[in-house]
């Protein structure tokens, strides 16, 4: 942590103070967000906002269930993003599957095929839990500790064989791109 | 002796735009959540945003990407600096329509031809829409201009805030069928709604902008809010009389923050309605304001 | 208005009968389940769509385990009263082949490759029914069949969370101190 030269310390303030967020919102969840961004609780004084395209995006927040088909897509949005970014889990299904643990077409944990960041743990969170993650994610960066994108690169190796034990194969393949 | 002047006063300008282009934007925003009953974010916001994309590592997608953005961020840098901000004028004598006119296109150009070359689909539509949307704004507005440069038998756009001051009253009095039709059409330029159409975020992931990352954003940013300058102080310098450079200021400030208000409450136009749009009510307006103009109905 | 609607579906529902011997059963004032046998399926709901039936809402499979058969259901509804028609019939589950109806309505075309995927029935003449849709590359039993086990499947493929704590053994220590202690409150 100590490794961050100044201007390491200086980017990290200012990308804890303007976080663009991409939503993957496949599973449930989705409807928590509009109370967060809009007047009640409104992320936007924070500087966050979201953003429509993972390129220009810093925080991936994946809400409720991932099943098998989508995680393929998630893992293509994630490594589309641009370094640093940051992954939010949000809901118990990411955390342990949630009522969908015995399902034979949804994941039963994220972490272990992307590098997550951070948990928002409930079924569902409220919009406070959001935004108190999101602060707390804040403080995690400023601090240098939210290193998510650097695990993912060390341990590239893992996480990939993890994607193929649980995917077979991570290519998207079907009828509308072939 | 006069080159270091003039130096002087194109990085004035620039500096102008950048800082009181971002934080005019921050304000903007401020506005916009303020009509939507939320705080929304501080002034500064902006210039924490352009920072931080600054920081962040991206990809580029071949080097006709790199130089379309490139183009686009130089192309606007070089128009920016013809444009008098007021009594601010980084070429006396040379801050004439057709040069901002002819130069603007550079940009946009730039900006198209990068943005093809990422080969996303949804570029191209962005892209598409946004000349579109631009044959259908430029039209009126250049009427309207034409018009202006004909009463005034110059291209200068010095001498016309000159005439303006000496006239002891604004263009937007004189003729105010034009200065509403500039009004319109600028609404289009700064991509605000009703026309949002190319960068509609929710269809088409924000079109034009949707591979860049990281650095190429924040120049993206920068070239979107020089872009945004030089097209208000047009209608600053042509219909309100432009002023001493900190009246200038308020007098952008005023047209942004009313440009800010409409859009906030305005839903988005189809591209066809738009263009439909600017061909028929404004495009009327236009020439009916210019026949008054050529038969000396100018009070 | 409403009795010449119900004479209009009585009418129908005693012609399907007579022509196609179907059994009837009321399921609701405005439902009514024909079942009909294999061989008579498509014709009927060539009738039933002639006769107003004209939207196949779905087209669904149920896994009659014990009896080792499929059940598959066509629901019809009629846009002009309202009523909603249950089309079923019965096919063997070791063989489960059927007709296509994608002729009919090009949208059961996807309904045909839900229920292929889901419960491994083939339809004949739909030759794009072995086509990949929700599930890529699935290789075990249609997993919604009875006789598949998604916790089974899930733990081999999708590792769990490893808990060093017993949540569910200091829930119930938890809960015994407080019922010690509300004893002690009530003694």
């Amino acid at each position: 942590m100590d490794e961050r030269s100044v201007w390491e310390k200086i980017a990290d303030q200012l990308r804890s103070r303007s976080m663009w967020m991409l939503h993957y919102c496949t599973g449930c969840g989705a409807v928590e967000l509009p109370p967060s961004m809009t007047s009640r609780f409104d992320m936007e004084r924070l500087g966050m906002g979201p953003m429509a395209t993972p390129r220009q995006a810093d925080i991936l927040l994946i809400t409720g269930y991932l099943s098998v088909k989508t995680l393929r897509r998630v893992i293509y949005t994630y490594e589309k993003m641009a370094d640093p970014k940051y992954v939010i889990g949000f809901g118990s299904c990411t955390i342990n599957g949630g009522i969908y643990f015995d399902s034979y077409s949804t994941i039963n944990r994220l972490d272990y095929y992307l590098p997550v960041d951070l948990y928002i743990a409930g079924c569902m969170p409220r919009p406070e839990a959001i935004l108190n993650a999101f602060n707390t994610l804040m403080e995690m960066i400023r601090k240098g500790e939210a290193n998510g994108w650097k695990r993912y690169k060390e341990n590239y190796e893992w996480y990939k064989q993890n994607q193929l034990r649980s995917l077979g194969e991570v290519i998207v393949h079907d009828e509308f791109h072939e | 002796m006069t080159g270091l002047a003039t130096a002087g006063r194109v990085a004035g300008v620039l500096f102008t735009a950048f800082f009181f282009g971002l934080t005019f934007e921050g304000i903007g925003r401020k506005i916009t959540a303020r009509i939507q009953k939320r705080y929304g974010p501080p002034w500064y916001q902006n210039f924490i945003d352009v920072f931080k994309t600054l920081t962040k590592h991206g990809w580029t997608h071949g080097w006709i990407f790199d130089f379309g953005v490139l183009m686009a961020l130089g192309g606007v840098i070089a128009t920016l600096s013809f444009v008098p901000l007021g009594n601010l004028v980084a070429f006396p004598g040379l801050d004439n329509f057709f040069v901002i006119a002819y130069l603007f296109t550079v940009g946009a150009l730039g900006m198209a031809m990068g943005m093809v070359g990422t080969g996303n689909p949804w570029a191209s539509i962005g892209v598409a829409r946004a000349l579109t949307l631009m044959l259908g704004y430029e039209v009126p507005y250049l009427i309207v201009i034409t018009t202006l440069l004909f009463y005034y038998k110059t291209g200068n756009i010095s001498s016309i805030i000159e005439a303006q001051a000496q006239a002891g009253e604004w263009n937007i009095v004189k003729f105010p069928i034009g200065a509403l039709v500039a009004l319109i059409s600028l609404q289009g330029m700064l991509g605000k709604e009703p026309f949002e159409a190319p960068i509609a975020p929710a269809e088409i992931a924000s079109g034009p902008m949707v591979e860049l990352s990281a650095k190429y954003m924040g120049l993206l940013m920068l070239m979107n809010t020089f872009m945004e300058f030089i097209e208000i102080s047009l209608f600053v310098d042509f219909f309100l009389g432009g002023g001493t450079f900190f009246v200038f200021l308020l007098k952008y400030f005023i047209v942004w923050t009313f440009a800010v208000m409409v859009s906030a409450v305005l839903p988005r136009f189809r591209i066809e309605q738009a263009v439909a749009f600017y061909w028929t009510v404004p495009i009327l307006l236009a020439f009916l304001q210019a026949f008054f103009v050529v038969n000396g109905w100018v009070f | 208005m409403t009795n010449s609607m119900n004479n209009n579906v009585a009418e129908i529902l005693e012609k399907a009968k007579k022509l196609f011997d179907v059994r009837v059963e009321d399921i609701a004032e405005r439902q009514h389940k024909l079942i009909a046998e294999n061989d008579k399926t498509i014709p009927l709901l060539a009738f039933l769509k002639e006769s107003g039936y004209s939207h196949l809402s779905i087209l669904t499979c149920i896994d009659w385990i014990e009896e080792k058969r499929f059940e598959l259901v066509y629901i019809l509804f009629n846009w002009s009263n309202g009523v909603t028609l249950l089309v079923s019939t019965f096919i063997d589950r070791d063989k489960p082949v059927f007709y296509t109806v994608k002729d009919m309505w090009p949208t059961a075309e996807y309904y045909e490759r839900d229920v292929h995927e889901f419960f491994g029935v083939e339809f004949e003449g739909n030759e794009r029914c072995r086509l990949p849709l929700f599930l890529e590359l699935w290789n075990d039993l249609p997993p919604l069949r009875k006789d598949f086990d998604p916790l089974k499947f899930s733990k081999e493929h999708f590792p769990d969370r490893e808990y060093e704590k017993d949540a569910i053994h200091e829930a119930k220590i938890i809960r015994a101190d407080l019922e010690d202690t509300r004893g002690d409150i009530n003694g």
